[in-house]
């Protein structure tokens, strides 16, 4: 997978700025940045997979709902995300593979986030091609 | 952004592109530059373009950067002529608050009793990750509706408990069954726990008192040992804002509103999309006046097993609780008329004056306790609600960030913030040390400042301060 994610400086909360060849990887490196702000994934190993599928109306869209609904996994089954793959994707839909580990308070290294927002959001594709995306997270 | 200064502690945003009225930021020099450095300005003047807004879009002294309105924000809408409601004005905390309990102990008291007490508190209450929580999912559906009452007829706390919370514990107008399945699944597992970044439980001592009988009226005294509460309504409060933004989105539309931030969603108040919201809303709140209220009983066994006593010989009588993320339908005067507005507080508190009917009986005389809590090594304040305030009926919540996360974490380790604490006196009993160093003192303003700064604008008047002793972290 081609692509990376930083770190974005938020004085109350925090984000991501995400570079990618696809909105595929758009999508998986954004999945995996927002858990890694959170957790050492490390080499953490999953246990079993979870697929998750979305559909929205545009692609800015679809970014904010794959993430909370990431986001709604993790806490509602007490899991940690840890490995991520695009299974399908268009502008509009999207169909996630994660495979999750449990819940343990020794790989916490960030504040638990609360939500993904719209503000300062950002999904678009250059003249080149390639990717970049934008998402500030409510912690 | 320019700013013009009309007072030493005001400085107003004036109208412009799309601005329906001005913004006003209430700030020393010394708090705005930081206000100025970032988004957070820009923010204020973004809010000024809500449909329906009066006065001006406001910003308390500890504005920081946050998503759609600034942290520290207040936006008033006027709802008979098509004023909104946005969910982007209260937050995915819904109902977020702080409350208050007294005590009968002493500074020798905690200092005899600390390794106990803190032991106690350490194992009682649940923080950080997971689903540990202090009372049962089973009592969910009756707090949707009605609240700390709900857990108070289950059990927990003491009679006069509602008295002294904001609206009884209870925001009226609930509408459990717009809590969806998802939010249920997330939060319902968590009624009495506390989480985690900046929510804490602090035993504190009342180090100054400012105002005797406001201090007395509250039930605060010199010397005396309190404990401070600050959480909100958990995961099921997050996902149901994150539902509700989801649907308001695609309704703006429909209303033809338009915003500069797409974190500032919103529907007129009188529509079916704005009562829905309002609904869920308030459901939300429901769930966090009752974890607060869970969390203070679980602490009030704390004190007693710890003391070698029975919860209610601890004396541990709730001062009050108050919301700083809501959104309510309140009347207020705007220029020389009385009109039912919709208050946002985003990161601000409710502060009524004296006299305000909405007060109970006994603190009708000198107004409403505003809870401010500081960093954990610093201080936190009790001010009073004044009934000129300019800001309907608000002020500051905190001490405000002055670091972002990621700078407070490059700085020091958490268990070397730790280690500062508690040579300095101050017990601490974090979930996690690691995430100790974001929420380090360092980080945040000076809380000595903005309460100053809410005390010389009006916004409230100085009580008392109150310093930490034993700080419980998620």
């Amino acid at each position: 997978m081609s692509g990376f994610f930083t770190v974005l400086s938020h004085t109350a909360d925090t984000g991501i700025a995400i570079e990618a060849d696809t909105f595929a990887e758009v999508l998986e490196w954004a999945s995996r940045g927002m858990f890694e702000l959170m957790y050492d994934l490390g080499d953490s190993a999953a246990e079993r997979s979870v697929v998750v599928e979305v559909a929205a109306s545009t692609a800015e869209d679809l970014v904010v709902d794959v993430l909370s609904e990431l986001l709604y996994v993790s806490e509602a089954h007490d899991v940690i995300p840890c490995r991520f793959a695009i299974a399908a994707v268009d502008a509009t839909s999207a169909r996630v593979t994660i495979g999750v580990t449990p819940m343990r308070t020794e790989l916490l290294h960030g504040p638990p986030i609360k939500a993904v927002t719209y503000h300062d959001l950002l999904v678009e594709e250059s003249d080149d091609g390639t990717w970049r995306a934008r998402v500030v997270f409510d912690v | 952004m320019e700013l013009e200064r009309t007072s030493d502690v005001i400085w107003e945003i004036p109208a412009s592109e799309g601005m329906r009225v001005p913004g006003r930021v209430y700030a020393s020099d010394r708090l705005l530059v930081k206000a100025k450095e970032d988004q957070a300005v820009r923010q204020v003047a973004n809010v000024a373009h809500l449909p329906g807004i009066v006065d001006a879009s406001m910003a308390m002294p500890d504005i920081h950067w946050g998503y759609g309105f600034p942290i520290g924000g207040v936006a008033a809408t006027d709802v008979g002529a098509g004023g909104v409601v946005s969910p982007g004005g209260v937050g995915f905390d819904i109902c977020c608050g702080v409350r208050l309990l007294a005590s009968n102990y002493s500074l020798d008291d905690f200092i005899d009793h600390r390794n106990d007490l803190m032991a106690e508190l350490d194992a009682r209450i649940p923080r950080g990750l997971g689903k540990g929580a202090i009372a049962s999912r089973a009592l969910v559906g009756a707090v949707l509706q009605s609240g700390a009452k709900a857990v108070l007829d289950a059990g927990f706390g003491w009679e006069g408990d509602l008295d002294r919370c904001e609206e009884r514990g209870t925001s009226p107008g609930a509408v459990p069954k717009l809590i969806s399945q998802k939010a249920l699944d997330r939060g319902g597992g968590q009624l009495g726990s506390l989480g985690a970044g900046n929510h804490f439980l602090e035993v504190q001592l009342v180090d100054r008192v400012d105002d005797e009988e406001a201090a007395r009226v509250f039930g605060l005294s010199q010397g005396m040992v309190v404990v401070m509460i600050h959480c909100g309504s958990r995961g099921l409060g997050h996902q149901t804002c994150t539902d509700q933004l989801r649907e308001m989105g695609a309704a703006m539309a429909r209303h033809g509103i338009g915003v500069p931030d797409r974190q500032l969603a919103c529907v007129p108040v009188e529509s079916a999309e704005g009562e829905r919201y309002l609904g869920a809303m308030a459901a939300a709140a429901n769930f966090a006046w009752a974890n607060r209220h869970v969390l203070a009983h679980e602490a009030r066994r704390a004190f007693a097993a710890a003391f070698g006593t029975s919860p209610d010989k601890t004396g541990m009588n709730l001062v009050f609780d108050v919301a700083h993320n809501l959104a309510k339908v309140e009347r207020h005067r705007v220029a020389g008329r009385e009109r039912e507005l919709c208050v946002h507080r985003k990161g601000a508190t409710r502060a009524f004056g004296a006299g305000h009917p909405a007060l109970p009986a006994d603190l009708r005389p000198v107004g409403q306790p505003v809870l401010i809590p500081g960093s954990m090594g610093t201080a936190s304040w009790v001010l009073a609600g004044t009934d000129d305030n300019p800001a309907f009926g608000s002020a500051a919540h905190g001490a405000g960030r002055l670091m972002s996360r990621k700078a407070a974490k490059r700085r020091e380790p958490g268990h070397e913030v730790r280690r500062e604490l508690e040579a300095s006196g101050i017990s601490v009993r974090p979930g996690s040390v690691k995430l100790l160093s974001e929420e380090a003192p360092y980080a945040y303003k000076d809380v000595d400042e903005v309460v100053d700064v809410c005390h010389r604008a009006g916004l409230a008047t100085k009580v008392a301060r109150l310093v930490p002793l034993g700080v419980v972290k998620g």
